[in-house]
């Protein structure tokens, strides 16, 4: 019988004995509680905040690349075989638009974390919390920016504003029921939001932080808002404030400002890349494969390179393979991706100061001489407008500038007007199923 | 003792005085392979015997009896009359219904007549020795209900099985694999930058004695939470006591694509690149957009059609490199480029006998099959050793023990330019060698040439600069001990492991897509999944002589699954010589991961019968799974059944035409706990930036997620009519599955895609004939069945207020929608083309309120205007096998046919190699007839260059009927007679050619009907399905085989 006493042995063994081995954790994640508890782990969230938006889908190069793909008619021409890029290019976007949609989707996965973060302050050590705040202030205030540009009806400096902007979404999600159904906030709304959140950060960073927001970079960034809305003291008076805080430094040649593997004396935000970790998506599509590029996507046209003098610098920097010409900006997959960098700021203060006929910190004529000189181009004696804006095209030419410069200038785009519906991103089809409360843009429903 | 002998003999003389003889006699088959173990009765006595190893046997009688009965499993009762003589061979002829035959059961077996459920059997013989890399492969079209998909021809690759219709939308519809009693490693394993590779080809299907396929609640639910997409039990051969057996097949042939498809040439290449750079610039200037950029004076149509002309003809000076397109002087078949010839290999050895208390099977097989498309091949290598011991009459045990090595050549995954199909989107006029004596554009004389000569990366360069392999070691062995405690009364115990290590190793050279910007690419990992089970069972099986019969078996069941990955990859390489990863200067990434789950269940199962006449059965299933949230950790399952056997009534006794007739139903819940381990949890996820780690939202928590729950009710007739000759079942069911695993997709605002919940409804209704003949047994044999299945998939309800789960983006177009079938088609319907101006064409199908749509007839040239509609279904509707055996003397021919039906197949590639020449892609032929001011009466639009003209990929345009029927197998052999091989001092010589996917009978344009692009079906096995992307076809495979028997 000792076999059978045995069997049984092994039966009851099984009945007692395993129930708490239906308690798994899992290993390489943990719970939210346990994320949000202490002071290292809410500074841990907000470097996850910083990861996510250093995705491709956003910072890691295509809302840089969909800025100038919309805005580069007659300049660049997608040759590549993604279906959602094309469509961006061609101006034929479809609600199911792949970049469209992650776009959206990484934005607010980012803003959902930082949110987080906010909610959280008060288990970081006192010394650290307006750090910790003013850096997801930053990127919340980036991302919305960047949401309210590519998915609403463009900003007009006369005021008003009241068309349909993005949700705003100010507290982490728990659970999700109905009240997640937010309804689109005004353009007007989500720009005060955005200012809000930059203007607090710009208070509570400190000036040197790293790789990571601080200060400068917030107002930095609050002059490219204000120029945006067309508020020239406002941007002026930031762009300022960065240029004379001395911090920053333009590179002795401009190619330098590109393809560091650490951030330049220029650089005033990068997202960080390397061989280990993030991506750079402006190579994957700029470059070419002998780069790390996929097959040289998006090639430059004549009516680009003639915006150049012979002698340019900048002009020098495109290449040619095959019979097509491409920038040579983004030749390096492991280099960082710049996403604000000084000699903006220098374009800013020209732009505002000729527009408002002040001369703040510097002339436009010096702020422009001071650009060209880095280029290896000789001092103008007078400078325009018209010159400061195509100087200004021709400097951050492919950073993600172009669509939204037309848009505040109210240029075109092809035969499309600046506020063509063709020229702002659809509301994402799975986004619109998913939230019966969202509105879909003009032109896509 | 004198004594004692003295009385022995007596006592033989005093039987004698009752008149007794003794038969003695030998008992075999058709085929004359004695049967062992076949019982001999005296009719009308409870004398009785056995068969001993030879078939031989030995009965004394008395006088009286005059009639012997023989049975045996699987065959049919004979009775046989005594006419004197005291020596009778006895043959018995195979059960034609099989209705007496041993199916393997959930713990335990059962005698075919008495089940109540739906069990369906594929008898290992069947599947023997075809060039198929798994199990599964085999059973297509075999039985009722069983969908089995072969995602496309790459083999070791994925396979799609579905039975009764997919339950689930976001959780897992594969079924439940259990062999010899362990439920194994199943589904997929992923294989970095391809397809991911089938755990079940790790086994070899010649070891494989049969395949049970528990289909209804009554079979399948005391599988409990795992068995909603029905179970597939695999036994494995066992060894029979008596003389060593030895078994040799040897078999070896060739695969080629089964089918091809047509693209331009280099001539009607350069004709339609002139053509649609003409359109181009039409469509630019006509609609203002100028798109070159010229100057608003030069902005003319002239001069934009001229734009156009030379941005493309600089394009064809280009890709032809050395050659000059204008006189065609290259004219490359890339698809030929794509494929090769896959040589076969097979050889198969295995022993079996044994003693009476000792039998064992074993097993060596060797399989070697190259695939059909450049550079992919599956090689295996497997040992198997079975062994069955008797320690005592009452304690039995033993052990399946199997060793495999399986070798996976893979290819990129169809969505990579480095996959051999891809390949041919280059064009025609693009050499593939630099043939010159000379370097040209940097390319030696002889290399392939690539970027920017041609249009996209060169998979002939991956192929000859890459290496990517993946090898499985596979353990799976179990031992199991029985001890009967009283008559009928035993327990018994088991445990049982499934090891599978794998080692995925990519190296892609300097020259390689993925290595030029990084002098080489490597990555290395190593996988570890371990899977254990132990179970204690409680069984009874008695049967009373007032004719009541009851078995019973209980049992408690443990599994935990372990997995573990660890992955590195460098770059970096010296030379492409060196390969492995210590060689490498720049280490980019390195992890591990780990993760685990576990099943507590408690089970039992009661059958009783009345006579074999009145059927009942119950069983239940307690689990309890790590996989689901603590406020509903544990789910029950139980299934009840009755069978009512007719033809076992007074009414049809010795009725002519009804030989068995069997009414049976059965009603039950079963469950599907197939999602990933943690689903439940509210969790963050490690990440790092910039050097620093962070923690991010990867889930947010439900913790009362739980089993999905399918009821199922079933009512099924077996019948046999004509002595069996005719035989069959017919069934009927209605699966209703609900609180779906559904991943619900949520407003991307709160920061998350989706969450899965238990929402949702989804019914799988159908009807399964299975009909078996013997047409002809005499010297001409011909037997046949057919089966033909037909599965009403609809999705009932979705989240509340949910109508669609729309996931396609622009790219695909399978959806799940409220009132359809799951993965449906929903996209633009095409209507043609513009006769006035070239525009392609959809349907507005506008709808009001009430979801009719107003004007039919409406089209727009602009899809934007337009609106999405249900285009068709993804899934077939209706499967068909057909299977003849035809036999003269030892000649015997098998033919197999197979059909599916009822759906539709996208060609997700359609907008890239049949849009006009919207680049530079080489284009399907059809495009030449593409609309011209001349050529107005067409289906083709207007050829546009860059712009495209109507190519949205989401629309009926590039959707084609998906039936089809196909010669699956054809298998000549010929026997030799046993007068010959025994002078050979062979038991058994047979030869035989076997040809494997021969004909296709299809409306499908492209390559295969059959068909799952390989990195959709891996992303999204439920939805993403009949969708073709450069997805490579099944092969035809022709083998010719030595089967030899010592």
């Amino acid at each position: 019988m000792k076999i059978t006493n045995l069997l049984f042995l092994l039966g009851l063994g099984l009945l007692t004995a395993c129930d708490k081995q239906l308690d798994i954790d899992p290993f390489q994640s943990v719970d939210q509680d346990a994320a949000l508890g202490s002071d290292a782990t809410v500074k841990a969230v907000l470097i996850g905040a910083y990861d996510q938006i250093s995705s491709g889908n956003l910072y890691g190069g295509n809302n840089l690349r969909d800025a100038d793909l919309l805005g580069g008619t007659g300049e660049v021409l997608w040759v590549g075989t993604f279906n959602s890029p094309d469509e961006i290019a061609r101006k034929q976007i479809s609600t199911g638009n792949g970049d469209a949609e992650v776009t959206w989707l990484s934005s607010y996965e980012a803003i959902n974390t930082v949110n987080n973060v906010l909610n959280a302050l008060d288990v970081v050590d006192a010394d650290d919390r307006d750090r910790v705040e003013g850096e997801a202030r930053f990127i919340r205030g980036l991302l919305y920016f960047d949401l309210v540009r590519f998915y609403a009806q463009p900003y007009a400096a006369g005021g008003g504003n009241d068309q349909a902007g993005v949700p705003l979404v100010l507290t982490p999600t728990d659970v999700i029921t109905a009240d997640n159904n937010v309804s689109r906030a005004s353009v007007q709304a989500v720009y005060d939001q955005v200012l809000s959140d930059l203007t607090t950060a710009a208070d509570l960073l400190p000036e040197t932080n790293g790789i990571f927001a601080n200060s400068y970079t917030a107002t930095a960034l609050l002059a490219r808002v204000y120029l945006q809305q067309g508020n020239y003291a406002a941007a002026r008076d930031a762009a300022d404030t960065m240029i004379e805080s001395g911090r920053y430094m333009l590179t002795a040649d401009y190619a330098s400002a590109f393809m560091n593997g650490s951030n330049s004396t220029e650089d005033i935000f990068a997202i960080q890349v390397s061989s280990q970790d993030g991506v750079n998506n402006l190579t994957t599509f700029y470059s070419i494969p002998d780069f790390g590029g996929r097959d040289g996507d998006i090639e430059i046209l004549p009516a680009h390179l003639a915006l150049y003098e012979e002698d340019d610098q900048r002009l020098a920097l495109f290449f040619e393979r095959g019979g097509a010409t491409y920038t040579g900006k983004f030749n390096d997959q492991f280099a960082n991706v710049t996403i604000i960098r000084l000699a903006e700021m220098y374009l800013i203060r020209a732009e505002a100061n000729e527009r408002l006929d002040t001369e703040v910190g510097a002339t436009p004529l010096e702020d422009i001489n001071r650009i060209r000189n880095r280029s290896g181009l000789d001092d103008l004696d007078e400078v325009d407008l018209e010159y400061i804006l195509d100087e200004r095209r021709r400097e951050l030419a492919f950073e993600g500038f172009r669509i939204h410069d037309i848009k505040r200038l109210q240029e075109t785009v092809g035969a499309f007007a600046y506020d063509a519906p063709e020229l702002v991103f659809p509301i994402p089809a799975r986004e619109t199923v998913a939230n019966p409360n969202l509105e879909q843009n003009e032109g896509y429903d | 003792m004198k004594q004692l002998l003295l009385a022995l003999f007596g006592l033989g003389l005093s039987f004698s005085v009752v008149a007794q003889r003794v038969i003695e006699g030998t008992i075999s088959d058709e085929d004359g392979t004695p049967l062992i173990g076949a019982s001999v009765l005296a009719q009308g006595t409870t004398t009785g015997t056995v068969s001993d190893i030879d078939g031989n046997f030995t009965l004394t009688v008395a006088d009286e009896v005059t009639n012997l009965v023989v049975s045996y499993t699987g065959f049919a009762t004979q009775t046989v009359p005594l006419d004197g003589s005291t020596t009778i061979d006895i043959v018995l002829s195979e059960d034609a219904a099989q209705l007496s035959e041993v199916v393997v059961v959930g713990y335990g077996k059962q005698i075919r007549s008495t089940l109540t459920g739906n069990v369906a059997q594929i008898d290992g013989g069947d599947i023997e020795n075809l060039p198929v890399s798994s199990v599964e492969q085999a059973m297509q079209g075999r039985s009722a209900g069983v969908f089995v998909q072969a995602v496309s021809g790459k083999p070791g690759g994925r396979i799609n099985i579905r039975i009764r219709g997919s339950s689930s939308i976001s959780a897992g519809n594969q079924p439940l694999y259990v062999v010899d009693g362990v439920p194994i490693t199943s589904g997929t394993f992923s294989s970095p930058g391809s397809g991911s590779q089938n755990f079940l080809a790790d086994l070899n299907p010649n070891d494989v004695e049969s395949i049970e396929i528990l289909k209804d609640a009554s079979a399948a639910a005391i599988y409990g939470s795992r068995a909603a997409n029905g179970v597939v039990l695999i036994t494995t051969k066992q060894g029979q006591s008596g003389k060593a057996k030895v078994n040799v097949n040897l078999s070896g042939g060739a695969s080629e694509p089964s089918r091809l498809r047509e693209f331009l040439n280099a001539e009607e290449y350069v004709t339609l690149f002139r053509q649609t750079a003409v359109g181009a610039g039409r469509y630019d200037f006509n609609n203002g957009l100028n798109d070159f950029g010229l100057p608003d004076d030069e902005y003319t149509l002239e001069n934009t059609i001229a734009a156009y002309t030379e941005f493309v003809e600089g394009r064809l000076d280009r890709y032809s490199g050395f050659s000059d397109w204008r006189t065609n002087e290259t004219d490359t078949d890339w698809q030929d480029q794509a494929f090769q010839t896959g040589k076969n290999q097979n050889a198969d050895v295995s022993v079996s006998g044994g003693s009476d208390k000792l039998a064992y099977y074993t097993s060596f097989g060797y399989s070697d099959q190259e695939g059909i498309l450049a550079g992919n091949g599956f090689r295996r290598l497997s040992t198997r050793l079975n062994l069955d011991a008797q320690a005592s009459e009452k304690f039995t045990y033993g052990m399946r023990l199997a060793f495999s090595r399986s070798d996976n050549e893979r290819v990129s995954n169809d969505n990579q330019f480095s996959t051999p199909l891809q390949l041919i989107a280059l064009s025609p006029i693009t050499p593939v060698r630099n043939t010159t004596n000379e370097d040209y554009r940097g390319f030696a004389p002889g290399q392939l040439l690539d970027r920017p000569v041609t249009t996209y990366y060169n998979g002939l360069v991956e192929l000859a600069n890459s290496e990517k392999q993946s090898i499985s070691y596979r353990t799976l062995g179990n031992v199991f001990g029985q001890y009967t405690l009283a008559p009928g009364l035993s327990v018994r115990a088991e445990a049982g492991v499934d090891v599978a290590n794998l080692k995925q190793n990519r190296f892609l050279g300097s020259l390689t897509d993925g290595g030029e910007a990084t002098n080489g690419y490597a990555d290395s990992r190593w996988s570890n999944i371990v899977n254990y089970t132990t179970k204690a069972l409680l069984l009874y099986d008695r049967a009373f002589e007032s004719g009541h019969n009851l078995d019973f078996v209980g049992g408690v069941e443990f599994q935990k699954s372990n997995s573990e990955n660890i992955l590195v990859t460098a770059t970096e390489f010296p030379l492409d010589q060196l390969r492995t990863i210590s060689s490498a200067a720049d280490i980019t990434g390195g992890s591990t991961d780990l993760t685990e789950f576990t099943f507590q269940s408690y089970f039992g199962r009661a059958n009783y019968n009345f006579d074999r006449r009145y059927l009942f059965s119950l069983s239940a299933r307690l689990d309890g799974s790590s996989r689901f949230g603590a406020n509903n950790r544990y789910g029950f399952f139980p299934a009840a059944a009755a069978g009512w056997v007719l033809s076992e009534e007074e009414f049809l006794d010795g009725n002519p035409v009804v030989s068995y007739l069997k009414l049976r139903s059965s009603y039950g819940l079963t469950g599907n706990a197939d999602i990933s381990n943690f689903a439940s949890l509210g969790l963050y996820g490690a990440s790092a930036y910039g050097g620093t780690s962070g923690l991010a939202p990867s889930q947010i928590f439900n913790p009362d997620l739980t089993w999905e729950n399918t009821a199922q009710f079933d009512v099924g007739l077996d019948f046999g009519f004509f002595k069996n000759r005719l035989s069959g079942e017919l069934d009927f069911y209605n699966k209703h599955t609900t609180d779906l695993l559904l991943n619900v997709p949520v407003p991307g605002t709160t920061g998350f895609r989706s969450q899965i919940r238990n929402l949702g409804e989804l019914r799988n209704r159908g009807v399964e004939v299975l009909l078996n003949a013997v047409v002809s047994d005499a010297a001409f044999g011909w037997s046949t069945s057919v089966n033909f299945s037909y599965n009403d998939n609809k999705v009932l309800a979705l989240a509340p207020g949910q109508d669609i789960i729309d996931d396609g983006g622009n790219r695909y177009m399978n959806v799940v929608k409220v009132g359809e079938s799951l993965g449906s088609f929903y996209g633009y319907e095409y209507a043609g083309v513009d006769p006035t101006n070239g525009d392609g064409l959809f349907y507005v199908n506008e709808t009001d309120d009430n979801g009719n749509i107003v004007n039919p007839e409406a089209t727009t040239n602009n899809a934007n205007e337009a609106n999405f509609v249900i285009l068709g279904n993804a899934l077939p509707n209706t499967l068909a096998g057909w299977t003849n055996n035809f036999t003269f003397g030892g000649v015997s021919l098998d033919v197999f046919f197979q059909g599916s039906f009822g759906n539709e197949v996208h060609n997700s590639a359609g907008n890239f190699m049949s849009c006009g020449g919207c680049w530079f892609d080489n284009q399907t032929r059809d495009q030449l007839d593409a609309w011209t001011p001349e050529n107005t009466d067409t289906d083709v639009p207007e050829a546009r260059f860059y712009w495209g003209n109507a190519d949205a990929n989401r629309s009926s345009r590039y959707l084609s009927n998906g039936d089809f029927i196909r010669l699956k197998t054809l298998t000549l052999s010929y026997e030799l007679p046993v007068t010959l091989i025994d002078r050979l001092g062979l038991s058994r010589l047979r030869v035989y050619v076997t040809g494997q996917n021969l004909a296709l009978i299809t409306k499908y344009d492209g390559w295969d009907p059959e068909v799952a692009a390989d990195f959709l079906a891996d992303d999204s096995p439920n939805i993403q399905t009949s969708v073709d992307f450069y997805t490579a076809p099944q092969p035809r495979t022709i083998i010719f085989g030595l089967n030899v028997g010592l």
